[in-house]
């Protein structure tokens, strides 16, 4: 009864649970919540964060964090764009947003592994590098007019779903399996757990380290791909809130801050959840100045709830074990 | 214990004070004007409001838990808000001040107490309150910046004492230094501190209220965002509702490159403070030199990664000499 699908937990199970509240609440309170156009554009506009946050789960269930990712997807964003200017063919953007990204994510994960420094202040110091990098070669102008390099993936549909989505779903069947189901997905959350014993039992953590960080860029050059042929350019505040919406969506899906513990389940459930409540707010007619404030109490009520359900679970896996115990010896009478 | 370079410049105050006047000296070759008194001192000013947020930050970090206060960026917009509604209201401006100062500690303190109530990781804790403390500040202004301060309230961010020293920095930021400095090292609390962050279970085991030290910090954080605001609000003489966008990161970034450990229990007030004069004589000397304000940002990171990294592999280097395996 605990686990009916394979690696779906309770954490998860209250996530999508909280998101279809939210859906039937939200459906019920406006006339336009519950329509194909805006529920496909939440899950358009949600794609690149959905990606991102894949990354991001890996790299948390780490025990680390990076907050580079909003001006890293800038810079490979600006990147894809530049080839697209330069009549250049779609796969060598592709090619170029992907490498661009993969290479930031390694040097991320060198300096947290090799240099020894905290990952909040490894990112910290790429992201002022970064974001300079973006000012510097916008030069105070945004990318405008470009067409879609990958039209199938962001302006279509595959079976009724829109294909941005269909898209991000198979990344995240992908990761699953890789994370549930083979050794690196041990190995990732070996280390989140116990560093020291992780290294102990033979596992080359900074090798681990710099492998996740390392997808976490590549996937981010992917979502800049995304982010260029939804937008038809680049602006010049690109990726300022995605970092803290993937670290919200992976902490409300129920991601360990502390590391060791985590699934792209609930990170899926938890990006789905934010960006509704993003959408559903400004329908139901709250000044969009409120969306901040509303992101901010969600993701303390998630983490405070997350951490009560645990204290229970730990409370009664205390209790069983006592009983079974007492049981064993004949019991107290 | 063997002496040489390497365990002194380990040392991350020590090191900062030899970085000092070797970034002057090369600011210096860029521009003429940079080693010209009235400038060293003017400049100082820009770094005020970073000053006060960085020792905040540093104490929070020092208190261990895996303290961090993303909010203090937040705390400084909101405050400075509500003090601008408050003159606009017609209460002195002074009284105003204190007001707004206690209320900055409030929010700190509701920091705190997310952190050690609630036992929310301080990441979290503190990315949540700083997303709900801006939406505040943006909601009741709209966005919009406030104005209309009182000509006597330019005094603290716009005077020279002296005609030489910025009034907030000889009134304000160093009286706040001496302060916290004597409290740090010669009260009780401060050892508190120190211990709290060393040594979660020892403190408590040995009678500390480890929770209570930790929402004092987060409340002195707050106070001295609060304290910031002030400053910020007479020197740009208006309020606007993101102000301190950014500034919780520039914070962090001083307190790290001043010494303070993520793991707690390490950081000193001074090293944060070099770091700031560090941090301003950097970006006014660029700019004094004409390079674009964009570059500035990718100099910061790259003295951040740069001083951090180095000084890791110098330590790591003396422990090695000292014989101590890692």
């Amino acid at each position: 009864m605990d686990r009916w699908i394979a690696g779906l937990g309770r954490r998860e199970l209250l996530t999508i649970l909280l998101l279809a509240v939210e859906v039937v609440l939200f459906s019920l309170l406006t006339d336009n919540f519950l329509t194909a156009s805006n529920l496909f554009s939440v899950l358009r506009n949600s794609a690149e964060v959905a990606l991102v946050a894949i990354g991001m789960t890996i790299v948390m269930i780490l025990g680390g964090i990076d907050i580079s990712v909003g001006s890293a997807l800038g810079v490979a964003a600006i990147l894809v764009s530049r080839v697209v200017l330069a009549q250049g063919h779609p796969l060598v953007a592709v090619a170029v947003g992907l490498s661009a990204g993969l290479l930031i994510g390694a040097v991320n994960g060198l300096l947290v592994s090799k240099a020894r420094i905290v990952p909040i202040i490894a990112t910290l110091g790429t992201m002022y590098i970064l974001r300079a990098a973006v000012f510097g070669m916008l030069g105070g102008q945004w990318i405008t007019g470009l067409a879609p390099i990958v039209p199938a993936v962001t302006a279509s549909t595959v079976f009724g779903l829109p294909s941005a989505f269909v898209f991000v779903l198979v990344f995240y069947a992908g990761f699953w399996y890789v994370l549930t189901y083979t050794r690196f997905g041990r190995y990732v959350h070996q280390v989140g757990n116990n560093p020291e014993a992780a290294q102990l039992a033979g596992i080359n953590a900074n090798q681990v380290r710099i492998i996740s960080f390392a997808l976490l860029g590549a996937l981010t050059g992917v979502a800049s791909i995304l982010y260029v042929s939804r937008m038809g350019g680049v602006e010049i505040t690109v990726g300022a809130t995605l970092p803290i919406r993937a670290i919200a969506a992976s902490v409300v899906g129920g991601v360990a801050v502390t590391g060791g513990r985590g699934t792209l389940v609930g990170t899926l459930a938890g990006v789905l959840f934010i960006d509704t409540m993003r959408n559903g707010i400004v329908l139901l007619g709250v000044p969009s100045l409120w969306e901040q404030f509303v992101v901010g109490v969600l993701i303390v009520v998630a983490v405070a709830l997350d951490l009560a359900f645990e204290k229970r679970e730990e409370r009664r896996r205390v209790l069983e074990r006592f009983r079974l115990r007492t049981a064993r010896v004949g019991g107290p009478l | 214990m063997r002496w040489s370079l390497w365990h002194l410049f380990s040392n991350r105050v020590a090191f900062l004070l030899l970085l000092v006047p070797i970034v002057a000296l090369i600011l210096g070759q860029m521009s003429p004007w940079f080693l010209t008194l009235d400038n060293l001192l003017g400049m100082t000013q820009f770094g005020a409001v970073l000053a006060l947020l960085g020792m905040g930050q540093t104490l929070v970090i020092v208190g261990g838990g895996a303290g961090i206060d993303l909010s203090i960026g937040a705390i400084l917009s909101l405050t400075g808000v509500i003090l601008g509604l408050l003159v606009r209201a017609g209460v002195n401006v002074w009284l105003a001040a204190l007001m707004s100062i206690l209320f900055a500690g409030l929010l700190g303190m509701g920091n705190g107490l997310v952190v050690t109530r609630l036992r929310l990781p301080p990441l979290i804790a503190t990315l949540g309150t700083m997303y709900a403390y801006g939406a505040i500040a943006l909601v009741i202004t709209r966005g919009f910046p406030i104005s209309g301060f009182p000509p006597e309230f330019a005094f603290l961010g716009q005077e020279y004492i002296f005609d030489l020293i910025p009034a907030q920095v000889l009134l304000v930021v160093v009286p706040a230094w001496i302060v916290l400095h004597y409290i740090v090292r010669y009260t009780r609390f401060g050892r508190e501190v120190y211990l709290v962050g060393t040594n979660e279970r020892a403190a408590a085991l040995s009678g500390i209220n480890v929770q209570a030290v930790r929402t004092w910090l987060y409340t002195l954080a707050g106070v001295l965002a609060g304290l910031g605001a002030v400053i910020n609000s007479s020197w740009l003489f208006s309020a606007r509702p993101d102000v301190g966008n950014n500034m919780e990161l520039q914070a962090i970034t001083v307190a790290v490159l001043g010494g303070a450990s993520m793991l707690g229990g390490e950081g000193s007030l001074t090293g944060t403070m070099l770091a700031v004069l560090i941090l301003t004589m950097v970006s006014s000397g660029l700019q004094l030199a004409n390079v674009p304000v964009i570059w500035q940002l990718a100099v910061q990171g790259g003295i951040l990664l740069g001083a951090v990294a180095f000084n890791q592999a110098l330590a790591l280097r003396a422990a090695r000499e000292r014989g101590v395996r890692l």
